[in-house]
């Protein structure tokens, strides 16, 4: 019988935590002062530290790579060296790599804007173009690693990262690949972080030293996250929580969408807020009502990662590494007024 | 026997292409075999090239800056797609939108943005910066039409939209939603033209797909988005069933961010699996409609990966690429193409490249050119290729189901 469920096998991630392999350890987060470009007066972010990506994984050339591709390449070998897999004995056409992107590399798309802006659009240069494509982290995750299988990056408003995680478990259920490697993140850049400035939709926190407060704009992140995903029992190795399934829509529907997703009953579950403000809303304060008694509500440890449409793969990491009851898990996401995304997990 | 429920069914096309909107105009232009890439001088300061350009758009409720052009051309071709649905509002409310785009907002951003963001934005930047993720395209056409399912950007570069149709049938499978939306959209603008320029990609003439004598791509714009859902969830409110997707595959080179590898190896594997899924072989596929670019390195790995997989066949394999019709439409191609193939299997009509006058030599390919083949086709493939090493294919049946209202 073949099983729906999706072992989680390895961890990786480029992140404001560090660069790491396997789960993240707990720590206390502040954001940095920028200094990448001029700012008028203090402004903070959650910022990925520079680091040489060849220092973290040998022989890895990123140069003229926008900092996305970089990073995927890193958080992808960490991932790959946590799961214990050797690549040279698995059949690399069967091996896909989906990546999710709120804004993909907008580093190298902001390069080429700045092409045109110095020598107009009939002299631009070359080079930013292809390795501006929002594909291009995926791509050079599969050059790296020289993997064949299909290859994919996915956008969503709010759930970029929990898109990747759900369509990568399709694709290994529907034995489109016999291994995934997931990966989301994105970049901060000036443009970027002037919209959000712009648009109002910043933290106090950004603007001085006080800590991080929920409920008040937010603090803007980098970084990319990445998983090894397998089916079930394709190897005896350690899994850090099977995944089940997933549900992302733009109109909540929340409970109805967890119960169609638990087969219609409401088990013993535990409730993750992806992103620290979620669990306020209605619809899953209602689940958290019906399943009271046997039910946790987990704050976020998240929140202090800030949030990008990216990151709730390296929010999944952190609830795994914060020490959940076993047994079934919801990671919860929302966006904007109505949206909703759910990841159902089996924890070990 | 077929089973139903896995059985992955086209429901609706939507189409907006330089020819005009529906698939109605894309087909007579096609037939008539007009070319619609015109010399164009006006796109930035010092352009010279050959375009395709959408025409007359018609105005939007609730139009504004909040939109790109990108987003106007898919929620055009959303409506057109769902025009003659005929469902019920409530399964395509809860539907799901995968559409693809390379372009997206970057058509309303100015170079200036790069000098000093702040100000670009407070001169009235804000709301057309905003529009720069490509999920935007299919947030566009999700409230346009109200589905409120879920809602993906899907980026391969130029196999985008084939990876987007792939994926959403994926999701039918899952049982996810009760229908897809999927499909791509790209327009025209300064940063994509330029950028293939920087690249040195462009025929400043109209391009010659596989042809000897080949220079380089055009570029064009439109939208295509087909309604996809299960046979068994079409059978049940008596949908007119347009073809049935029987194989989809999607494979990466892992070889060069640009170039493809030469021997067209990623791309044959991919339509191998795509055949292996439909379990059809190369004998039963009547027609295949090329990702040919004109680019010199892509139609040779293209012809390359054609005679790999299509060797064995008794007869060469008619291919043609339409690119040569409206150029490459990027982020829509794939869908674009996927329609044309839907269209040879529904009509037996197979389009020749445009000015393929010197063909690249293959002992596998039986190249169309010159005119309008007629002939019955029960099986098409669409073939896409990407920067990054991106492919994908897809096969398409004549619906033989329903009951063709």
């Amino acid at each position: 019988m073949t099983s729906n469920l999706a072992a989680i096998t390895g961890i990786g991630s480029v992140s404001p935590y560090g660069t790491l392999a396997g789960l993240i350890p707990r720590c206390a987060l502040e954001p940095e002062p920028i200094t990448a470009w001029p700012t008028s007066g203090l402004r903070r972010a959650f910022l990925v530290k520079p680091f040489r990506p060849a220092s973290v994984v040998p022989g890895l050339k990123t140069r003229r790579l926008d900092r996305l591709s970089a990073w995927a390449m890193v958080a992808s070998s960490l991932a790959i060296q946590d799961a214990g897999i050797d690549l040279s004995q698995e059949d690399r056409s069967r091996v896909a790599v989906v990546f999710g992107t709120g804004l993909g590399c907008a580093e190298l798309t902001e390069a080429f804007f700045h092409s045109a802006a110095a020598h107009g659009w009939s002299g631009t240069d070359p080079s930013p173009f292809p390795e501006g494509l929002a594909n291009a982290p995926a791509s050079h995750v599969a050059l790296w690693h020289e993997v064949r299988g299909p290859n994919v990056t996915v956008g969503c408003k709010g759930f970029a990262g929990e898109s990747a995680l759900i369509q990568a478990a399709s694709l290994l259920r529907h034995g489109q690949a016999d291994l995934a490697i997931v990966l989301a993140g994105d970049t901060l850049t000036r443009a970027v972080y002037e919209w959000y400035e712009a648009a109002g939709l910043l933290s106090p926190a950004c603007y001085n030293s006080e800590p991080v407060t929920d409920g008040i704009g937010f603090v803007p992140s980098e970084g990319v996250a990445a998983l090894v995903l397998e089916p079930a029992g394709r190897r005896e190795v350690r899994a850090y929580a099977h995944f089940g399934s997933g549900r992302w829509s733009t109109d909540g529907e929340a409970v109805e969408t967890i119960r169609q997703m638990l087969g219609g009953a409401v088990p013993s579950i535990t409730i993750c807020a992806g992103d620290g403000a979620p669990c306020a809303t209605s619809d899953t304060s209602a689940l958290a009502g019906e399943t009271s008694g046997t039910s946790a509500i987990v704050p976020a440890q998240a929140v202090a990662a800030g949030l990008t449409d990216a990151s709730a793969l390296l929010h999944l990491i952190l609830a795994l590494g914060s020490q959940l009851p076993s047994g079934k898990a919801l990671l919860l996401g929302t966006s904007g007024e109505n949206g909703f995304a759910a990841l159902l997990l089996e924890l070990p | 026997m077929t089973d139903s429920r896995k059985t992955i069914v086209v429901t609706g096309i939507g189409v907006v292409s330089p020819y005009g909107i529906g698939v109605d105009c894309l087909q007579a232009g096609m037939l008539s075999g007009k070319c619609r890439l015109a010399h164009t001088k006006d796109l930035y300061p010092g352009f010279v090239g050959s375009t395709a350009h959408v025409r007359g758009l018609p105005p939007l409720q609730n139009d504004g800056p909040q939109y790109s052009r990108s987003d106007r051309l898919a929620m055009v071709a959303a409506r057109d797609a769902v025009g003659r649905l005929d469902c019920e509002n409530t399964a395509l409310r809860g539907s799901g939108v995968f559409m693809a785009s390379t372009v997206a907002g970057l058509s309303e951003i100015d170079p200036e943005i790069a000098e000093n963001p702040s100000a670009w934005y407070q001169r009235g930047g804000l709301a057309r910066a905003a529009s720069y993720p490509a999920a935007c395209v299919a947030d566009a056409v999700g409230e346009c039409l109200g589905v409120r399912g879920p809602r993906c950007a899907i980026s391969a570069a130029c196999a985008s939209s084939a990876m987007a149709i792939a994926l959403a049938a994926n999701m039918l499978l899952d049982g996810a939603t009760p229908m897809m939306l999927a499909g791509g959209s790209d327009a025209l603008c300064p940063f994509t033209l330029s950028g293939f320029n920087s690249l040195q990609a462009l025929d400043p003439d109209p391009c010659r797909p596989f042809d000897q004598n080949r220079k380089g791509l055009n570029l064009g714009e439109g939208a295509a988005v087909l309604v996809l859902e299960t046979l068994e969830r079409a059978e049940a409110r008596n949908a007119n069933v347009l073809a049935v997707l029987r194989g989809w595959a999607m494979t990466n080179d892992a070889f060069h961010s640009t170039a493809p590898q030469t021997q067209g190896n990623g791309l044959a594997d991919c339509m191998r699996l795509a055949m292996e899924m439909a379990r059809v072989r190369g004998d039963d596929i009547g027609y295949v409609n090329a990702h040919g670019t004109g680019t010199p390195l892509n139609d040779v790995a293209e012809t390359n990966a054609y005679d790999t997989v299509f060797r064995e066949r008794k007869r060469p394999i008619p291919v043609s690429s339409t690119k040569s019709y409206f150029g490459h439409c990027l982020g829509a191609a794939g869908a674009l193409e996927a329609i044309i193939a839907i269209i040879a299997v529904r009509c037996g009509a197979l389009l020749p490249t445009l000015r393929l006058t010197d063909p690249i030599e293959s002992p596998s390919v039986d190249w169309l050119r010159g005119k309008v083949v007629c002939q019955e086709v029960p099986l098409a493939m669409s073939v896409s290729a990407g920067f990054g090493g991106s492919n994908a294919a897809l096969i398409f049946e004549h619906g033989q189901f329903g009951s063709g209202r």
